[in-house]
């Protein structure tokens, strides 16, 4: 049977490198995107391709230009 | 920009108020490239020079108002050169820009405490005269 100690570092280092494989997945499959909110809580995502989403995209890049 | 109604904190905020609370924001995380604070008429704080953050921010607001059906009240928009953030309180409005993949509720909850902050050191209106 494995010392106490042993069984919490190790349910320790368990949740840390699943929490670094969220983080890898994260960032390798996150794709650009907009969302909105509004006053009752909800959000709408809008895509690059439609009329608003670009307005928010040339408008990000806008705003991201300027904190250069 | 188009003020909330339903949401009205304060109509008005200090500049000294509006850049104590940007700058403690913008030392929040060192993910944070850049913030400013505006009210309907005119730049309170912003990071740097603070050239080009009132047209640019309200772009972003407008263009958020523009994709939903009622004024929205924050937006996010994840790009691959960074992050834009927008959210409106009352009558004033943050924006800020980050690195990417930072964690936006974080961010937004950063920017509602600046914002408050921003209003609360706004001084008093001054009462009327008996």
């Amino acid at each position: 049977m494995q010392k106490p100690h042993r069984l919490v570092l190790d349910r320790m280092t368990g949740y840390a490198d699943e929490a670094a494989a969220y983080l890898r997945r994260r960032r390798l499959t996150r794709k650009p995107f907009a969302r909105v909110y509004t006053e009752g809580g909800g959000g709408a995502t809008h895509a690059s391709d439609t009329d608003q989403g670009r307005a928010l995209f040339l408008a990000a890049a806008r705003l991201i230009d300027t904190a250069r | 920009m188009p003020a909330n109604p339903k949401k009205r904190v304060r109509s008005t905020a200090s500049r000294a108020g509006a850049s104590a609370a940007a700058s403690r924001f913008a030392s929040l995380s060192a993910e944070m490239r850049g913030c400013a604070i505006f009210d309907p008429e005119k730049l309170l704080a912003a990071s740097g020079d603070g050239e080009g953050w009132l047209d640019a921010g309200r772009a972003l607001l407008e263009a958020a108002d523009g994709a939903a059906s009622e004024p929205a009240t924050h937006a996010h928009v994840a790009t691959e050169d960074g992050e834009a953030f927008a959210l409106r309180l009352g009558d004033l409005a943050m924006v800020a820009v980050t690195e990417r993949f930072v964690l936006a509720s974080l961010v937004f909850a950063d920017m509602r405490a600046a914002l408050r902050e921003a209003a609360r050191e706004a001084p008093a209106p001054a009462a009327s005269a008996a």
